[in-house]
């Protein structure tokens, strides 16, 4: 049998391995992407059961009507770094202007760790099927591409947050955090990865956070 | 159609042909960029750029491709979440002592960021220049929230006015 990483594409096969997926330690992780075990599939299943969750989630899905101030400055910080690769300086420092003033209004957030697993938990149930559905019905590739590493990055952050959760500390200490500055993913260790496992970007386009 | 060079840094070598071929000088700058209010668009540096570091680019943008309502409304979702995420995991990397945890929360917010901008790109903020971004530009203008900086998006507007 063979299991799939939802992340990467990273196969382990059980017969070339020689060691059945359930056997691996529980804090075995992806060698593609350092995702935890969780996030593998049997590759049998891929594809099936899809359709099933639309069903049961897509109704349940809030729709945002209005731009609030937390999306203007998204959409800001956005149009500025857009500028910026049209080498527009000045528009693309009068956009970041903008998009602060909105960070700035924005109400507060509690330093809720258990809130931030929900709701990544909440996108990876209802928000990236529901968006999966509208953009498969309609055909934009764009929105499905988005979407995807989206839901590939919010992964990641899930499966990280979880491991924190087990291993503590002693899963960061004297290794760096990298981030892959196109789509978020997020990587732990000495160097960047090569290559983006979710975009495809080379690793120089990482930053480490210090 | 009006085009301008742009210089890729990552892929430039310095062998310098560019600044040979260039009849305006604009490809010599003391920060690499080129100057693009002296460039004219004739593309002998993209041609002569052993490196492949140049490309030329179109002054005028088309328009972003039309979003379907229920696309966009699905995107900006995903985009709303993770904008409250961005915020909670800020205040995680800001509050408590515990140094693996910080990094890792500073991570996961520039992470949400960076995934909700490319979400909203998809829902029709792609282009600075394009019509929905400066209509929204302007009607912020005209009922401007509290404090709002006016002055500095009226001089956007007028800037992307140009290239619309």
């Amino acid at each position: 049998m063979k299991y799939i990483c939802s992340i990467c594409g990273y196969v382990y096969d059980e017969e070339a391995e020689g060691v059945p997926f359930d056997s691996l330690p529980d804090d075995w992780t992806c060698p593609g992407c350092g995702a935890e075990k969780a996030m593998f599939d049997p590759q049998e299943e891929s594809g099936t059961g899809l359709a099933g969750s639309f069903e049961r989630h897509v109704s349940g899905v809030a729709t945002m009507t209005k731009l609030t101030p937390a999306i203007l400055s998204i959409v800001f910080s956005n149009l500025a770094r857009g500028s910026g690769k049209q080498y527009q300086g000045e528009e693309e420092r009068l956009y970041g202007e903008i998009s602060s003033y909105f960070s700035s209004i924005c109400d507060g957030e509690e330093a809720d760790l258990g809130m931030l697993q929900t709701l990544v938990a909440e996108d990876l149930a209802q928000r990236f099927p529901a968006a999966l559905e509208s953009a498969q019905e309609r055909g934009d590739r764009g929105a499905l591409r988005a979407r995807l590493w989206a839901e590939k990055v919010s992964r990641i952050v899930s499966s990280l947050l979880s491991r924190y959760g087990r291993e503590g500390e002693a899963m960061l200490e004297g290794r760096q955090v990298w981030v892959c500055s196109v789509c978020g993913f997020i990587h732990i260790g000495d160097d960047a990865p090569g290559m983006c496992p979710v975009c495809k970007v080379p690793g120089w386009k990482f930053d480490s956070v210090s | 159609m009006e085009r301008k060079a742009v210089r890729n840094l990552r892929l430039c070598t310095k062998d310098c042909l560019c600044l040979y071929v260039c009849p305006t000088g604009a490809s010599d700058t003391e920060d690499s960029v080129i100057d693009v209010d002296r460039c004219i668009g004739c593309g002998q540096c993209a041609d002569a750029c052993p490196s492949g570091a140049i490309s030329l680019v179109p002054v005028k943008y088309p328009r972003q491709q039309e979003k379907d309502e229920d696309v966009v409304s699905s995107l900006m979702d995903l985009a709303a979440s993770r904008a409250r995420q961005e915020a909670i995991a800020e205040a995680v990397g800001e509050s408590g002592d515990r140094e693996g945890l910080r990094r890792l929360a500073l991570a996961i917010a520039r992470s949400s960021r960076i995934s909700a901008e490319d979400l909203v790109r998809e829902a029709g903020f792609m282009l600075p220049q394009s019509d929905g971004a400066i209509d929204l530009l302007r009607s912020l203008v005209e009922n401007p929230p509290v404090s709002f900086p006016v002055e500095s998006a009226r001089r956007l507007v007028s800037l992307l006015e140009r290239r619309r």
